[in-house]
């Protein structure tokens, strides 16, 4: 079994939880690093992993205060290898959460739902 | 009300570009801005060796100005609360040398009574200030204000030197009272060797800062840990002005994005990466200066860049976003592309700019937002 992936939240990184036994995929907080790839590099290692065999029903959580323009790219990238899991037959959809009245949020999420063919819900807190 | 145009940011480059690190506030002076002046001032001493052994008197000195500069704020009766905690404070460091320099308000009637203490302070030999200390801490009933005195003594004693003051009038009730410490990191005094950065100068600052209506100024390091206190003086500020959430957090996207630029792809000489950035107000909307150096044979491709996106609309722009969002290529360098798209998205200005041919090598680039 694939073993999960767990990065505590920083001031400028996100929570990242991704588990595969319990089923559970979750990127929360804020995300500007000083470093963009190298922070996001073990989690694209991970999905690579899991991409091989992914459970029968994944929902990836969204919960972000503020993610900037470099974490934008590598967030839409997760989603792109998300959706290769749809060519294996199994589920995959992504939840976006976003503050009642957080435009900037709720637009990010609008326009990642436009360009994906990955069952994409809004969810308003 | 003026405010600062895209040359504003050139006219303070040139004037402390020699300077290893400057901050300048202009402001309202909460405990959370200035816990947040004087991390980023900690943060500043800590990465520069020549500094560390005076981390400790700078931090004590700092907070003591700050103190000064509220509680003398406190007083002012309610018919000017205003302008209650307005106050200015510049860091900067030139070689060994560290300056603190702070403004405050004080009634003009008090400068008198103000300026008998710091004289007072002034003529006494080390031992006699150590003296009046005590004499003060046993003998003098703790005043309203907290005793403005012992403040006074403290600075004097722990900055080994004369209080360097001035007075400006600021209305026909109150004044800027200015003071200014120079730490140095080896142990010449400070007779034989006068500060090369005059109190004179640091209060032309602030007076440019005013007139312009320019909240903060800091060149120097633009690593996240300089960037974060940065950020968090400007929320503190959005605060204040009971800006709604959408404005708040757009703005505070618009900073970040600007910063990291300047981290990202500023020219590095000496392994610095450095840059300046300006943030003032003008007419309810923010405006926002970046200034950097880039290479020269970078700035054809940067400019075709911005002038691009001046000429696309709303919609276009998303388009060219979207696009962006969907390129593979995830360097860190093509995430500047996008972060400048971004911000075109949401300012009611152009991406104005500016370019500055300094050598064979380099040019200094300035661009001014506002939002």
């Amino acid at each position: 079994m694939l073993t999960k992936l767990e990065i505590e939240g920083t001031r400028d990184t996100a929570y990242i939880l991704f588990d595969k036994e319990n089923n559970l995929f979750e990127i929360k907080g804020n995300s500007l690093p000083e470093n963009t790839n190298k922070f996001f590099e073990p989690i694209f290692d991970w999905i690579e992993h899991y991409l091989q065999d992914p459970n029968t029903d994944t929902n990836l959580k969204c919960d972000l205060e503020y993610f900037n323009s470099s974490s934008a790219k590598m967030i839409y990238q997760i989603f792109i290898e998300f959706e290769k899991i749809l060519e294996h037959g199994n589920d995959v959809s992504i939840s976006w959460y976003f503050e009642s009245g957080d435009a900037l949020i709720e637009e990010k999420g609008m326009e990642y739902k436009t360009i994906l063919n990955i069952p994409f819900n809004l969810i308003e807190k | 009300m003026p405010s600062m145009n895209i040359d504003t940011t050139f006219w303070f480059f040139d004037r402390i570009s020699e300077d290893n690190l400057c901050l300048l506030y202009n402001g309202n002076f909460s405990d959370e801005i200035t816990n947040k002046l004087i991390e980023l001032s900690e943060y500043n001493i800590s990465n520069n060796l020549s500094l560390t052994k005076m981390k400790k008197k700078a931090s004590f000195l700092m907070a003591e100005c700050f103190q000064n500069i509220v509680r003398h704020g406190e007083i002012i009766d309610g018919k000017v609360v205003d302008y209650v905690d307005e106050g200015f404070f510049l860091t900067k460091n030139w070689q060994g040398i560290y300056y603190i320099t702070s403004g405050n308000l004080i009634e003009t009637t008090k400068i008198s009574e103000l300026k008998r203490q710091l004289e007072k302070v002034n003529s006494l030999s080390k031992d006699e200030l150590k003296q009046l200390y005590r004499d003060v801490l046993e003998n003098q009933e703790i005043s309203e204000k907290g005793g403005a005195g012992l403040g006074l003594i403290e600075m004097a004693r722990k900055s080994g030197q004369k209080l360097d003051y001035h007075f400006s009038t600021f209305d026909d009730k109150f004044s800027f009272f200015y003071n200014q410490i120079v730490l140095k990191s080896t142990d010449v005094s400070f007779e034989d060797n006068k500060a090369d950065f005059e109190l004179k100068e640091a209060i032309d600052y602030h007076e440019k800062m005013v007139k312009n209506n320019i909240l903060v100024i800091h060149k120097g390091d633009f690593s996240q840990d300089a960037i974060f206190p940065v950020l968090k003086i400007i929320e503190e500020n959005l605060q204040k002005e009971n800006k709604d959430e959408v404005s708040k957090k757009k703005i505070y996207h618009i900073l970040v994005e600007l910063l990291q630029n300047i981290s990202h792809h500023c020219y590095v000489e000496n392994d610095k990466k450095e840059g300046i950035f300006l943030i003032g107000e003008a007419d309810g909307y923010f405006v926002i200066n970046t200034g950097n150096l880039i290479q020269n044979e970078n700035v054809d491709n940067l400019k075709k860049h911005l002038d691009i996106l001046n000429n696309l609309n709303g919609k276009e722009l998303k388009e060219l976003y979207l696009d962006k969002l969907r390129e593979r290529n995830l360097s860190e360098k093509n995430g500047a592309g996008i972060g400048l798209i971004d911000i075109a998205r949401r300012i009611i200005s152009p991406v104005n700019y500016s370019i500055i041919k300094i050598d064979s090598k380099k040019s200094f680039i300035t661009i001014n937002v506002i939002a």
